[in-house]
């Protein structure tokens, strides 16, 4: 804590008022590795980056909240709010874990050396509304996809569509997004219908609880490994600012400010829960069974584990919808291969949409200071404008089981039951087959 | 760069196998346990049942303390 108090802490008292004073001529040279001077309009902007960054972080664990707690979750292993309490402690606990932060954060995708911390705000810019609008549509998708997305999209803004290494994007993005779902949805319908075939006459009553344990357990396992490969992310980011702005010498580790502050970060997030996406994951692709449930977790966890230490890097999100699905098909319900779909074109979207608000973000982030002020309210716009279209039809830890739909536009419900929606009231109880809502008698 | 299909099968192969073998030990053990406690509740013994249940359980439960040692760095 003693480095922010020395490095950040002190200056950050006359900035404002010095920021405010410097701004006419604020259109000095940008920030390069070799060329930076830690003056108030750089501090400003590093200050800037790391409040981005901790939001980032925020968004990636509301939308991973999802992929370990879905499951138990749906089948009532946990309760709710029991389930993000647990998600949330773990990722706090696995983020404090990690000790070694990638070298890197262009994953191989372009030449570090050209990265500029202007660069580096537009990316999280990029992967921060990406997260909030898929987040809207109740869309699992890769926020490490998202980050990538959005870094590729500022440094092709900047250095040209030359400098990105599109083999790279084929063999960790594109193949990566077809084979965790093949992988993960193989194991997990082996595992379902393993588990329906050796438990088919033992009474529900005695093997759910069981089922549950399991449950529980793998989804805590989930949860923790999250938190060590996803908190480092954005601690890799910070620590490579403030190296970048000389306020932290090269090659040293991430300060223990930074591993709080990030390990909290995504602790809140997952602890809000992301239950639209919660929706998706647990109702919306299939309807899950508590031993479904529990094989569909097993095989989350297996292949997330296998797959983080045998050197063939998979997505926690596309591992988690696999297995979902997977454990659907092994148990031969009925899956909603629409939602599926849309789930995967939202992930083949991810890296080009992300990059699209990166890139964009990153012609704004070059013109200094104002450039990034006018970024700074233009996130602030869109996630209240985002947040606001998501209260139309909110999803809570209260609802979230009720239905299996994640509704957006006012357009999607009748209009006349709007805003007297009687579903937000009672909802209906979904039996197997989907229930037909009583739109005729108010439009009548 | 290249596509380590290596890497790409063993980590095919290893999740499916952990996943099954996790998901047998995990039914087994509550089938057994289930079996016995119908055996007992109608007044038969089902000692040897139960251990065997809760064996495979702990088993199941190995796998999940080798998952913590693999995700916590610490350990190794």
């Amino acid at each position: 804590m003693s480095q922010i108090d020395i490095t950040i802490g002190s200056p950050i008292v006359h900035l404002a008022a010095r920021v405010l004073a410097s701004l006419p001529g604020a259109h000095r040279h940008h920030a390069t590795r070799s060329g930076w001077e830690t003056d108030v309009t750089e501090l400003f902007v590093v200050i800037t980056v790391i409040a981005v960054a901790l939001i980032f972080d925020f968004t990636n664990g509301f939308h991973d909240s999802a992929n370990a707690m879905a499951g138990p979750v749906a089948t009532g292993a946990l309760r709710p709010r029991t389930a993000v309490i647990l998600g949330a402690l773990l990722n706090v606990v696995g983020a404090c874990l990690s000790t070694e932060v990638a070298k890197t954060i262009s994953g191989g995708f372009f030449d570090d050396a050209l990265i500029t911390v202007p660069m580096i705000l537009a990316g999280l810019l990029g992967a921060i509304i990406w997260n909030l609008m898929t987040w809207l549509f109740g869309l699992p998708s890769s926020s490490s996809h998202a980050l990538f997305g959005g870094l590729i999209g500022a440094v092709v803004v900047g250095a040209g569509l030359a400098s990105v290494n599109g083999w790279v994007i084929v063999s960790k993005v594109l193949l990566p997004a077809i084979v965790a779902p093949l992988v993960a949805g193989i194991a997990a319908a082996w595992a379902t219908r393993l588990a329906y075939r050796i438990t088919r006459k033992t009474p529900s009553v005695h093997s759910n609880t069981g089922f549950r344990y399991g449950q529980a357990f793998t989804a805590s396992m989930v949860a923790l490994a999250h938190g060590t490969s996803d908190g480092q992310k954005t601690m890799g980011v910070i620590t490579l600012v403030l190296i970048a702005a000389n306020l932290q010498a090269s090659g040293t580790g991430p300060q223990l400010w930074v591993i709080i502050a990030a390990g909290i970060a995504i602790g809140l997030g997952t602890y809000s829960g992301g239950w639209r996406i919660m929706r998706t994951m647990g109702k919306g692709i299939v309807e899950i069974e508590t031993p479904q449930g529990a094989a569909s977790g097993a095989a989350t966890s297996a292949t997330i584990l296998a797959s983080a230490h045998l050197g063939f890097g998979l997505s926690t999100t596309h591992v988690s919808t696999g297995s979902i699905l997977g454990s659907g098909v092994g148990r031969g319900a009925e899956v909603r291969w629409s939602v599926a779909s849309r789930m995967v074109f939202a992930w083949l979207l991810t890296l080009p949409g992300a990059g699209l608000v990166g890139g964009l973000a990153a012609l704004l982030a070059d013109q200094g200071v104002v450039g990034v002020i006018a970024l700074i309210v233009l996130l602030a716009g869109v996630c209240l404008v985002i947040y606001a279209l998501s209260r139309r039809h909110r999803i809570t830890h209260a609802n979230v089981t009720d239905s299996h739909e994640v509704l957006v536009l006012a357009a999607a419900a009748p209009p006349s039951t709007y805003p007297d929606d009687p579903r937000l009231e009672t909802p209906p109880k979904l039996k197997k087959k989907k229930v037909k809502r009583p739109k005729e008698k108010s439009a009548a | 760069m290249h596509i380590d299909w290596a890497a790409l099968g063993v980590v095919t192969v290893v999740s499916i196998t952990t996943s099954v073998i996790f998901t047998i030990l995990l039914a087994t053990g509550i089938r057994l346990v289930s079996v016995a406690k119908i055996k007992s509740n109608e007044g038969g013994s089902g000692t040897a049942i139960v251990s065997a249940g809760y064996t495979l359980l702990g088993i199941a439960g190995l796998l999940v303390l080798y998952g913590i040692y693999l995700i916590v760095p610490q350990l190794h």
